[in-house]
């Protein structure tokens, strides 16, 4: 299985790849932003007094995480427009993918909301801060901050799962390393180097991460 | 010699007697498959399943399709009945290997001809011409072929990811957008969704899903690519090539050809002209 490999028609295809891994990278930059917001507002509404705030973000939550990724994007893609919904292909995919990280990212952030210490908000109160500005000024701050180091294993795996894009034809890194083999039959030749590609970014994403970690962290 | 030599080399003699009696009459029989096949009672055919029009399973999980018709019109030719048939499900693959080491007696699986097949098996006369067409929604505003080569680089058209498949697309309509998808069903859906305008897909196919959701998609009219599909049988019994070859011709102009036009209609909505009387 490993004699006679000849990686010519991966060399051949080298800015296809490098198209597909920018359309990947763009797909899940702007996915990670977006869900992030949705995962901070939602964290805050899972952790609210007001109980159909709690009920509703619940919802979501279970819900989404509940559902492979696939699912969803082909229900968006080929579900919705018998609704009338008939989004773009690029964003029928940020659409999928932001939801999807939005369940995921809210999980995270709830976990860096409960474990900020009670006084720090008490202080807030007794300063005579409004409840949104303790969430913006004092809760958010410290949020960001602490959970720095499980966003990192969150972003590495949505960055991977822009592969499932594959699968509604937006030409990304996956769609791109099958189409060599198609072309080519050369298997191993296309998937050991598009899983390296793979590897260096995400060891990239994580040591990015590491560095704001280091810069942001809350001394001790 | 004493006796136990004696009895020993008798005994060596009449077996070397016998078994050059055995394969002589074996060599001078060189039965053909015909006449084995007529022993046995029925016919054993290779075919595949889960590619509908072809061969398929019904909600019985009998096998039913233009492969499986195709067999049952050979197996007529032999028996006068054409349930005589039992099929091996085979993959691919592995249509060519199970011919030729006569696991099957024939394989009908709509096998493409290719030079390179040719070499290795004897293929029977084409069954079929399977081409590409296009398929689009009822009620597009692309009605016909002409219609989506008009709208140049407007028409956005789905194919199953394939080598070459854009090139495939380009042949017919050269300025389209193409969407490859991983499997046939999802690009058929991409043309439900309204994703794309028109699905290139096997002519066969098309046929059999316009009649199978009469009034909800329309042939463009248009195929390229032709591609003969035909049975596959081991090149040297020329007596079972011959005796196919002609079942298979009055099959599709001769006395069985009311059996070939029903398949026909069943299976691709398509209606054949009757045979002209007369020159064949």
């Amino acid at each position: 299985m490993f004699k006679n490999l000849n990686y010519a028609a991966v060399w051949r295809s080298l800015d296809d790849l490098a198209y597909g891994l920018g359309l990947a990278l763009s797909l899940a930059v702007i996915s990670i932003i977006l869900g992030s917001l949705i995962g901070i507002v939602v964290a805050f509404s899972l952790t609210s007094k007001k109980k159909h705030l709690r009920i509703v973000s619940n919802g979501y939550v279970t819900g989404i995480r509940n559902i492979p990724l696939m699912i969803i994007v082909l229900f968006i893609y080929f579900g919705l427009p018998d609704i009338g919904l008939l989004f773009g292909q690029m964003e029928s995919f940020i659409f999928a993918l932001t939801i999807y990280a939005g369940a995921y990212l809210a999980e995270v952030f709830r976990g860096g909301l409960i474990s900020i210490p009670v006084g720090i908000t008490e202080a807030g109160m007794a300063s005579g801060m409004s409840n949104l500005q303790i969430n913006m000024f004092i809760k958010l701050p410290i949020l960001l901050r602490s959970v720095m180091p499980a966003l990192s294993n969150n972003f590495i795996s949505l960055f991977k799962d822009t592969s499932i894009a594959s699968v509604i034809a937006v030409q990304e890194l996956t769609f791109q390393i099958r189409k060599i083999n198609l072309d080519t039959f050369r298997t191993i030749e296309a998937w050991s180097f598009g899983t390296l590609i793979y590897v260096f970014v995400c060891i990239g994403i994580a040591s990015i991460l590491r560095i704001f970690e280091r810069r942001l962290a809350i001394p001790r | 010699m004493n006796k136990q030599n004696r009895i020993r080399t008798s005994f060596a003699i009449i077996s070397v007697m016998l078994a050059s009696l055995v394969s002589t009459s074996s060599a001078n029989a060189a039965e053909s498959t015909l006449q084995d096949v007529l022993k046995r009672g029925y016919l054993l055919v290779g075919t595949g399943s889960g590619n509908a029009p072809w061969h398929f399973k019904d909600a019985s999980g009998k096998l039913i399709g233009m492969d499986i018709d195709i067999a049952g019109m050979i197996a007529k030719g032999l028996f006068d009945d054409a349930t005589k048939v039992k099929f091996i499900e085979q993959t691919p693959d592995s249509r060519i290997p199970n011919t030729l080491t006569n696991k099957v007696d024939i394989t009908c699986q709509f096998m493409t001809v290719h030079g390179i097949r040719a070499q290795q098996v004897a293929f029977t006369k084409p069954y079929y011409r399977e081409g590409v067409g296009l398929m689009m929604k009822k009620g597009s505003k692309y009605k016909t072929y002409a219609d989506l080569r008009k709208a140049g680089a407007k028409v956005k058209v789905s194919i199953l990811a394939n080598v070459q498949a854009t090139d495939y697309v380009h042949a017919a309509l050269p300025n389209a957008k193409v969407l490859e998808f991983a499997d046939p069903a999802l690009s058929v859906a991409a043309v439900d969704a309204g994703r794309a305008d028109a699905v290139a897909y096997d002519q066969s196919s098309i046929g059999w899903l316009i009649s199978q959701f009469p009034g909800k998609y329309v042939d463009s009219g248009f195929g390229w690519m032709p591609q003969s599909y035909s049975c596959a049988m081991r090149p040297d019994d020329q007596v079972w090539i011959n005796f196919v070859n002609q079942v298979l011709n009055e099959a599709m102009s001769g006395v069985e050809f009311e059996v070939y036009k029903a398949s026909f209609k069943k299976w691709f909505g398509v209606t054949l002209p009757q045979p002209r009387i007369g020159m064949p």
